[in-house]
């Protein structure tokens, strides 16, 4: 799986010296008349062997450095809960605004930075998803390819709460998200999280081409729909001589959604616990077992192995230093 | 130099030699110590008729006094030349004490010889027990040239079955750092002679330091052998050191003097006094 190597393989021709340290005592020896005379002792003869691996180490590990050792990278393929997910996050103007439609003033939050919030928090729920975003108001942002880099994808997702500006044109968004999430693979599950607070009209144009996409890329469409105090929601159903898409947008464009024939659900949330419980919902909905790889760079070995001859060379030192000899007529009364 | 010190030794057991000296023994003449009365016929030495005991007998029969005869007896050191008795102070302490031995048996006139052993008889440092002086006084300078460099000390046995069947005081001087087979053989091939094992140590055996890595080299077999000193260890090791003696003079019982050590020092006093108690 994991290839290990050798950058200078002929270094390695001396590895045979580290068995010298077996066949010669680096410690100093004191001839005595009988080492039967030392009793016999488990810990002695267990030091005495951890030396000779110790010093047979100490070689081993530093031709091994010189030889410059390495872990070659690989991908690991793993198995984890998420999915393919594109938040598609309207940037209009309106975004700017708290739920009840003024500007944030104190502690009041406007729409992006709860939005925000709750996208952060949905992200870091969920570590294998690989995530892309999209901003989108007059023509669409690409704010972050999709991605598995944690970093790279909150980074992102804080640049949502920039004031927005002008209005809201979701057929390109769409268009754009779906480009992104494209046809991966089969086994993922997939979904285009749209963040908007109100709608637009959908070229009729577009919406062909909208459907057809759709329809081939099988993603599951989350509406999450945060409704301004007093505007018109998506469930509401006007007079029949206004039900226009141009005079209610929401209600159009969810029966759009709908008609694409693909997994679709829409949240309307009139604030920010709303907005909670529908991300939490979508948080249960998109959960599938994926197959995720994890790419491992390659290691260099030299360091690990250096600090390896040193530790041998450093208890050896100390050993060495705990060097005693018996006592000699000289140093005896 | 100055003349080494006596040791007063006396010979344990009944001894006979054809040479007359300072050792009672179990020779009967007509001087030394009153032994008892034996007929004329048995003893017939007239110059030592005893007339009272003549005349009280009623049967007429006529008696001798008999006395122990005084002879002399052969002293042997039969020195250990194995490699582990060049530790330390060990090999000048033995030489020392044969110097002394020499000496000592001279003056009295007994005859002193040398044998040196390792794993067999040594020829450099033999000599037949003489009662030559100068050659006796020569030994100490013998051993002194010899080298310590022999393997095991099988050759007391090849010592014992040289010294031949007639009693003689034979001094053992080894550090009998010996396996128990070994010294228990070697008592027994000397156990019909006076033997006295004297054993020389080096208080430097029995001083482990405390903490450390000791590495040892045999002296004979050359093996290595590492040891972490450490308190229990270094206890063990003295202990160990304690029972070897003790069990030497197990070994010796019944059949040699219990054994005298000779630590460090080589005192001729304190020698000849632990020689008198043994």
């Amino acid at each position: 799986m994991s290839g290990f190597g050798v950058e200078t393989l002929w270094v390695l021709a001396f590895l045979p010296f580290a068995v010298a340290p077996l066949l010669r005592s680096a410690l100093r020896a004191s001839r005595f008349s009988a080492i039967d005379a030392a009793p016999r002792d488990g810990v002695s003869r267990a030091v005495a062997v951890g030396l000779k691996a110790l010093g047979a180490g100490a070689i081993a590990a530093s031709i091994l450095a010189a030889a410059a050792p390495y872990r070659a990278g690989a991908e690991h393929e793993r198995i984890g809960e998420g999915a393919d997910i594109v938040f598609l996050i309207d940037r209009s103007g309106s975004m700017n605004e708290t739920f009840a439609g003024r500007t944030p003033a104190g502690s009041e939050e406007s729409k992006a930075s709860a939005a925000k919030r709750l996208l952060q928090g949905f992200v870091d729920r969920r570590a294998h998803d690989r995530v892309g975003v999209v901003g989108f108001s007059t023509a669409p942002l690409l704010l972050m390819p999709m991605s598995d880099h944690r970093t790279a994808i909150k980074a992102a997702i804080d640049a949502v709460d920039r004031p927005g500006l002008d209005y809201t044109n979701i057929g390109r968004g769409l268009a754009m998200a779906l480009a992104m999430i494209g046809s991966g693979e089969r086994d993922r599950s997939r979904a285009i999280v749209l963040v908007s607070d109100g709608a637009g009209v959908i070229d009729p144009r577009i919406q062909d081409d909208l459907r057809a996409e759709m329809k081939k890329a099988n993603v599951a469409l989350y509406w999450l729909f945060l409704r301004t105090a007093g505007s018109a929601g998506i469930f509401d159903e006007p007079d029949p001589e206004f039900d226009t898409p141009q005079a209610a947008p929401e209600r159009h464009l969810d029966l759009f959604f709908r008609s694409l024939r693909v997994s679709y659900r829409a949240f309307e949330a009139e604030g920010p616990a709303a907005t909670e419980q529908a991300v939490a919902q979508i948080d249960r909905l998109e959960r599938r077992p994926v197959r995720y790889v994890e790419k491992r760079p390659r290691d260099e070995l030299s360091g690990l192995v250096l600090g390896i001859a040193l530790g041998c060379a450093v208890a050896l030192l100390l050993a060495k230093l705990a060097e005693v000899r018996p006592p000699t007529r000289e140093q005896g009364a | 130099m100055t003349a080494p010190l006596d040791i007063a030794y006396r010979p344990r057991g009944r001894f006979r030699s054809n040479r007359i000296g300072s050792h009672s023994s179990s020779e009967v003449g007509g001087f030394g110590v009153f032994r008892d009365q034996t007929p004329f016929l048995r003893h017939p030495d007239a110059r030592r008729i005893d007339v009272r005991a003549t005349l009280r007998d009623p049967f007429g029969e006529t008696y001798v006094r008999r006395f122990e005869q005084r002879q002399a007896i052969d002293i042997y050191a039969i020195a250990d030349l194995s490699a582990s008795m060049a530790f330390g102070a060990k090999f000048d302490l033995m030489a020392e004490l044969c110097g002394t031995l020499a000496f000592s048996a001279n003056r009295v006139g007994d005859r002193f010889g040398l044998i040196g052993c390792d794993h067999a008889l040594r020829q450099d440092a033999f000599i037949p027990a003489t009662a030559s002086r100068s050659l006796a006084l020569r030994a100490a300078e013998r051993l002194r040239a010899a080298r310590c460099s022999g393997e095991g000390a099988r050759g007391f046995l090849d010592a014992a079955a040289a010294l031949g069947a007639s009693r003689r005081l034979v001094f053992l001087i080894s550090d009998f750092r010996w396996p128990a087979e070994l010294t228990n053989g070697v008592f027994a091939a000397f156990a019909h002679h006076d033997a006295i094992p004297v054993a020389i140590v080096d208080s430097n055996e029995e001083r482990p330091p405390r903490w450390g890595l000791l590495e040892l080299v045999d002296a004979e077999t050359g093996a290595r052998r590492l040891t972490a000193m450490r308190p229990s260890l270094q206890a063990r090791w003295i202990e160990q050191e304690r029972r070897r003696l003790d069990e030497i003079s197990r070994l010796a019982g019944g059949r040699a003097r219990p054994p005298i050590i000779v630590r460090d020092r080589f005192d001729a006093l304190e020698f000849g006094r632990e020689l008198a108690a043994a």
